[in-house]
């Protein structure tokens, strides 16, 4: 790194040196000397002082040397040139002073930036987290409890309120899940690949969700012969689970579609609703952390982690208005080879 | 099923799991016992010789892999491994040291009570022949004949598709795990688990209404298949 910007000052000099010859019939002698101010600023700009310094002390020296009566001597015969060098140098000084500084300090505002965006969101992922929390646990408490205090024996109500326990607890579950694979995700696991049939991780996400479906009607299209694609079944068994999850928050009573095509580089896989659809805005959104369409329920991590999961596996994934309305997830997994 | 009350004992150390699954347990006609450590559980296994045992593989004292390999030298008591989810690899291994079956946590009772049952049931036909018709809502499988039917319109099957049927018929209710699956299919060896994950995808079409939502022969991520129990 040290040695680059010094390599770089080099050749930048020599670069001027080169301008220098080309102009000198063009320029008076003194007019040279901008040439290699211009290339001091130029390395000054990259923001370290050492190659700044030594690319001011090369331009003098290559100035003297090859310009500066006689010449391809360091010799000097007139005085005046000693005034010029000395200029020369205070100049490519204070130019590369100011230009290292304006550098540092611009990076020093960039690092701070970083800092209060990571900050940002680490403050949106906690009240979002802890929103989701705590709304079912608060659900799940507020139940028990009501049940505890019920007369024994039971009403037609403490079956409403048992059934939304056990609900809140499923939400729970799901969301400490996401959670759990998002870190693991993100502390660089690697990825448990193998060749599966992508009907048979559909269909263990189908059943994992069958009471959030609640006998939702879900329209399933996948030719049997579809190829095998490499997947970590346990993380793309949570991208599936996600995206029905999300199409039953979104389009609580319309019927959702699943369906699977075999493409030149792998497969395609679409999950279709018949909800409200998104904003064009909104389909780019939809995957960042904390996003929620709408404001619509939920942490905004769901999609997040399909899209982890899914560009962890090579593919892709989009959300796009479906003809007729509803949204479409479009997930893309590359057939490639297993492990 | 059998005049005498069955006894579960439960090994597991959180204090909430055993307050749920004494009430519910007993409430279906068990009896219970309870330890919360992989050495008392040790000995209630052998004091008591408790029908089916429930082992949660986190113990404070020690490995519950090592707890069911100590049982499994002396005891063919069926057990049921209990994890949380994500540890596929612990349930694979305690397949491999003899468990019957697992359970992921959380888990519902309906769940817990249908896993106990075909333990007891397995138990109780280790010592006779199996039976040999297969029956589970519209799907019947005969040992005796080779043949299944669908909706009582008989269904073709290859040979090997029919040996991963059989295979799974005679473990029915219970997970086998893949490995023991491709010793039966491929006892030479020379397969790949895609090859069986084929086998399994092929059978579906062909035995399955919607083979995406299979009602007869499920899948265990990442650890194996179950084909349901038969009905009663």
């Amino acid at each position: 790194m040290v040695v680059q910007g010094y390599a770089v000052a080099a050749a930048v000099a020599a670069l001027c040196t080169a301008a220098c010859f080309a102009l000198l019939e063009a320029l008076a002698l003194n007019d040279l000397v901008m040439v290699y101010l211009v290339g001091t600023l130029v390395v000054a700009l990259r923001g370290r002082r050492g190659p700044a310094l030594f690319s001011s002390l090369l331009g003098v020296l290559c100035f003297n040397y090859f310009f500066v009566p006689p010449r391809f001597t360091l010799h000097v015969e007139h005085s005046q040139y000693v005034i010029t060098f000395v200029v020369m140098f205070a100049v490519a000084l204070i130019i590369s002073h100011l230009a290292v500084r304006v550098r540092t300090q611009a990076e020093a505002a960039k690092r701070a930036e970083v800092v209060a965006e990571t900050e940002r969101l680490r403050s949106s992922l906690l009240s979002a987290v802890s929103h989701e929390l705590r709304t079912p646990l608060a659900a799940i408490i507020g139940s028990a409890s009501t049940l505890l205090q019920a007369p024994p024996g039971g009403s037609a109500s403490s079956k409403d309120l048992l059934v939304n326990i056990r609900d809140e607890a499923d939400r729970l579950t799901r969301l400490v899940h996401n959670l759990i694979e998002t870190t693991r995700l993100e502390s660089g696991a690697a990825l448990k690949k193998e060749l599966y049939p992508i009907e048979d991780v559909i269909g263990t996400a189908l059943e994992r969700t069958e009471k959030l479906l609640a006998g939702r009607r879900v329209e399933t299209d996948l030719p049997e012969n579809l190829p095998l694609v490499p997947v970590d079944p346990v993380l793309m068994e949570l991208v599936f689970v996600n995206l029905i999850e999300n199409a039953v928050r979104h389009a609580p009573d319309a019927p959702l579609d699943i369906s699977a095509r075999e493409r030149m580089d792998g497969l395609e896989v679409s999950f279709a609703d018949r909800g409200p659809g998104l904003k064009p805005d909104e389909l780019e959104r939809v995957f960042e952390k904390f996003y929620r369409a709408s404001a619509a329920p939920g942490a905004g991590l769901g999609l997040a982690i399909c899209k982890a999961v899914v560009e962890a596996h090579g593919g892709a994934i989009r959300a796009e208005n479906r003809p007729g309305g509803g949204a479409v997830f479009l997930l893309t997994l590359p057939r490639g080879g297993a492990k | 099923m059998s005049e005498r009350r069955a006894t579960v004992l439960v090994v597991d150390d959180e204090r909430a799991i055993q307050r749920f699954l004494r009430p519910s347990l007993e409430e279906n006609g068990f009896t219970v016992l309870e330890a919360s450590t992989g050495r008392s559980a040790l000995e209630l296994a052998v004091a008591r010789k408790p029908d089916v045992i429930l082992l949660d593989l986190s113990l404070p004292d020690m490995d519950g892999l090592d707890v069911l390999k100590r049982l499994r030298e002396w005891s063919s008591a069926p057990v049921i491994v209990v994890s949380a989810r994500g540890q596929e690899s612990d349930k694979i291994a305690g397949l491999d040291r003899g468990a019957d079956d697992y359970l992921t946590k959380p888990f519902g009772v309906e769940e817990l009570l249908a896993r106990i049952r075909v333990a007891l049931r397995h138990a109780e036909l280790a010592a006779r022949d199996p039976e040999p018709v297969y029956e589970h809502g519209d799907l019947k499988i005969d040992l005796t004949l080779r043949r299944v039917w669908l909706s009582k319109k008989e269904v073709r099957l290859s040979p090997l598709q029919y040996t991963l049927l059989a295979a799974l018929v005679r473990d029915a209710g219970r997970v086998v795990s893949q490995k023991q699956l491709m010793k039966e299919l491929w006892p030479e060896g020379g397969s790949t688990p895609e090859a069986l994950r084929i086998l399994v995808h092929q059978t579906r079409h062909r035995i399955e209404d919607e083979p995406v939502r299979p009602r007869h022969l499920k899948t265990e991520p990442a650890v194996g298949y179950r084909l349901e129990a038969p009905d009663e």
